[in-house]
């Protein structure tokens, strides 16, 4: 049980290479996160497309009705965070926190959460710092930028570039390993108690802590953001 | 070796332990606030799960270091 336990997790964290593309003499292969990510965006495309049809201003229809209130909640969630002066990056964190949140109980439907695969979770991370270090720099200019690794004191400069790249990792591997521990620990209970427990659980670690890590990754996000542009 | 691995592992692990007291100790302190408070329920909430998420991240690094050592080191 113990090795073919090890076998399933190295097999896990494997991301495989569904198919490759041929252009001239590049190969690019195509990883099953990817794929699984094309599958997520077409899902949340549709539905976007499906609630925005036909909108009016007058006698809305229930479908209206609803996009309009999970674009008010979802906005408020965010903007709440961000404050008045970050207002203008609501969109991107709203779209990162659908996509996190989708990518995160998509593993139920069957799918390979593309969080579990550590290439994502990077690039989401490093997403995120450009954004900040863009909004510090777009608000208060190159200088003032400058001068704020130096705040409070001077002499924790060091520390605050130090920030900078322990961040985007911090929020990286939170990320993944909290949706790859979730993983593991269900695999684990479906190999000890196969019949009805690992459903209950299932309701915890998939569908709660999936959740609650894609707010608390914007959440993170948005603090720094919030730090960056006062 | 697989012993030595094994045991590697489980000392990797042993950072849950301050994971495990750094959100009891929050959360102790979050349900006295709110009992002291009732109205600020939302800001206390907001702010514990901030700090959670913080405090379990060791716990997260402890786990994704003894997974690197079972996997790498095999």
């Amino acid at each position: 049980m113990g090795s073919s336990l090890a076998e399933k997790l190295i097999e896990e964290l494997n991301c495989e290479t569904v198919f490759t593309i041929h252009l001239g003499s590049f190969e690019i292969p195509v990883m099953e996160s990817v794929v699984v990510t094309w599958i997520v965006m077409a899902v949340l495309i549709l539905i976007a497309i499906f609630l925005t049809r036909d909108l009016k201003t007058q006698n809305i229809s229930k479908r209206q009705a609803f996009a309009e209130l999970i674009y008010e909640k979802l906005t408020g969630i965010v903007g709440g965070m961000l404050g008045e002066e970050g207002k203008i990056y609501t969109g991107y964190l709203t779209t990162v926190l659908l996509y996190i949140g989708l990518s995160n109980i998509i593993g139920l439907f069957g799918f390979k959460s593309p969080t579990k695969d550590l290439n994502v979770t990077a690039a989401l991370a490093l997403m995120s710092i450009v954004l900040v270090e863009f909004a510090g720099i777009y608000q208060n200019g190159v200088k003032k930028w400058l001068h704020k690794f130096t705040e409070p004191v001077a002499i924790v400069t060091p520390f605050n570039i130090l920030d900078v790249f322990t961040r985007p990792l911090s929020l990286c591997m939170r990320l993944f390993g909290n949706v790859l521990g979730a993983f593991v620990i269900m695999e684990l209970l479906k190999i000890v108690c196969p019949p009805v427990i690992p459903a209950v659980f299932s309701l915890y670690f998939d569908l709660f802590d999936g959740l609650l890590q894609a707010y608390v990754f914007v959440f993170l996000t948005s603090l720094y953001i919030k730090e960056a542009v006062e | 070796m697989n012993t030595l691995i094994a045991i590697g592992a489980g000392i990797a692990v042993v950072t849950g332990l301050g994971a495990g007291i750094g959100i009891g100790i929050a959360t102790g302190k979050a349900c006295e606030g709110i009992a002291r408070q009732p109205e600020a329920e939302g800001k206390i909430q907001k702010n514990l799960i901030l700090g959670c998420a913080l405090a379990e991240a060791t716990a997260i690094y402890g786990f994704v270091i003894a997974l690197m050592i079972i996997v790498m080191l095999q």
